[in-house]
């Protein structure tokens, strides 16, 4: 047979690529779960991370089914939470529904354009509230997530992730230990003009609210820098640090001021029956 | 027979990919900061040569000569996502680990390389072995040169403490690429200086 006929090459090249094409598609069909299910044990393990619920390499040794089941067994409550701090929606936290890195990236669109976001919120039965952050490292986007005590102000701990930093240099958000180690204890406050800082140089004595950046990874250090303050910002509502939203938090429209806060324009002296609703089940749980 | 053993032991030292043919330098700086991931590069180079050259050798009678590169590409492409999808299924950290390199094996050279010189002239069996063994002659040098990276630059070996348990600095540069070029660059010099009949004149 003459392989070099034009009509025998334009077969046979076709033949080729949907064999191939076939090949492919059932092969990605056939993984699809396993490798949708091993995704969202990662991010569950670095969320158990970042709660102090044992290391990340602990959890990879464990298997993703060990994972899930301490997930379900410790999570009180998955929220998402738009803007003004509200829950707009319930995570089920018995299928282990969780954002993944790809939804992480979409809000964090929106965050930057100022749009409405739809941010989730994991609490854990022993009160620790565990949000996500995204942003640009030096080479690629870089995530992860920071804990806090259910005063919402003090970080318990920390994990982060990213797809291409150096390895050894900005790579140590991940690798090393010390650098995660660092959050434990810090807080998170509003009142300065970034909630977080991670500080080039070494963060000033005393300061509650900074770290010091990774020696030869200023880029990845101000990436994550940040990035966790744009996240932080946009969770700011509900953190209670918000300007936009002093007023004691449970205010939305149509609301009176329940005058907790003294920053706010309509101070008033009794809260309003709605915050005073709130105020009471907030306390009685 | 032996014909056979020299297909199989020649790519490994005398005429090794890296050193001798210098074919897929790129990543092989990448990917040896540690053991692990090196190992798991290796291996997955080794399926993709072996069985590229194999599919290759097949259907070598009936690829129409004037396409035939764009159908190795095919084969080679088909392979890589075969291993990267099988990783990202049953070794999940690994995969994140060597992220885009495994599908950049689609570009290495000894892949491609040696399709085109051995197995569209050879019989299926002879292909698959030396495909197998080329892969083997990167990996061989990919873990050598991240055995001293990772000794060097972060104290361990797989992941476990050595030198980083006695108390040992470490070493910046052995992280970043330049010094695997550099150390390529020693395993290079050790081969000439042992194999005089490499050395130009």
């Amino acid at each position: 047979m003459n392989t070099n006929s034009n009509v025998y090459t334009v077969i046979y090249t076709t033949v080729v690529c949907v064999l191939v094409a076939a090949v492919l598609a059932f092969v990605s069909q056939t993984l699809k779960p396993k490798q949708e299910a091993n995704e969202k044990a990662e991010t569950i393990s670095q969320i158990l991370t970042a709660a102090q619920f044992g290391e990340k390499s602990e959890w990879a040794a464990k298997g993703n089914t060990a994972v899930l089941d301490f997930y379900k067994e410790n999570i009180a409550e998955a929220i998402v939470i738009n803007k003004a701090g509200e829950k707009v929606a319930t995570l089920d936290t018995q299928s282990s529904e969780v954002y993944n890195v790809a939804k992480l990236k979409a809000q964090n669109y929106s965050i930057k354009d100022g749009s409405e976001v739809e941010l989730p919120v994991y609490i854990f039965k022993n009160g620790v509230t565990v949000l996500p952050i995204y942003g640009a490292g030096l080479w690629g986007p870089v995530w992860g997530y920071v804990a806090l005590q259910d005063d919402l102000k003090t970080i318990v701990g920390a994990y982060f992730d990213h797809e291409s930093e150096t390895p050894g240099l900005g790579g140590k958000i991940k690798d090393d230990p010390a650098f995660r180690a660092q959050f434990a204890g810090k807080s998170v406050d509003f009142a300065d003009a970034k909630p977080f800082a991670i500080v080039k140089g070494g963060a000033p004595a005393g300061k509650t609210n900074a770290i010091d950046a990774i020696t030869g990874a200023t880029m990845t250090s101000n990436g994550l820098d940040q990035a966790i303050n744009n996240w932080l910002n946009a969770y700011g509502s509900y953190l209670g640090g918000s300007s936009e939203h002093k007023c004691c938090g449970h205010c939305g429209e149509g609301h009176e001021c329940c005058g907790e806060c003294a920053d706010c324009e309509k101070a008033c002296d009794e809260p309003c029956e709605a915050c005073q609703a709130a105020d009471s089940t907030s306390t009685a749980e | 027979m032996g014909k056979m053993k020299e297909t199989i032991l020649n790519p490994i030292f005398k005429g090794n990919p890296i050193t001798v043919l210098v074919l897929g330098i790129c990543s092989s700086l990448a990917v040896t900061v540690g053991l692990k991931g090196a190992c798991v590069m290796a291996l997955s180079v080794i399926a993709v040569t072996g069985l590229s050259s194999l599919v290759c050798s097949l259907i070598r009678k009936t690829i129409p000569n004037r396409v035939r590169i764009i159908i190795q590409l095919v084969v080679v492409a088909l392979m890589v996502i075969l291993v990267d999808q099988l990783l990202k299924a049953f070794a999940y950290a690994i995969d994140k680990q060597l992220s885009v390199y495994i599908g950049l094996i689609i570009t290495n050279c000894i892949v491609m390389g040696r399709i085109e010189a051995f197995a569209l002239g050879n019989k299926p069996i002879p292909s698959l072995l030396d495909g197998l063994a080329n892969g083997a002659g990167y990996g061989l040098i990919l873990i050598v040169v991240a055995f001293f990276r990772e000794l060097f630059g972060s104290g361990t070996l797989f992941g476990y403490p050595v030198l980083s348990a006695i108390g040992y600095t470490n070493n910046g540069l052995m992280i970043l690429p330049p010094m695997a070029l550099i150390l390529l660059g020693c395993v290079i010099w050790i081969q000439r200086s042992i194999q005089k009949d490499l050395q130009e004149k």
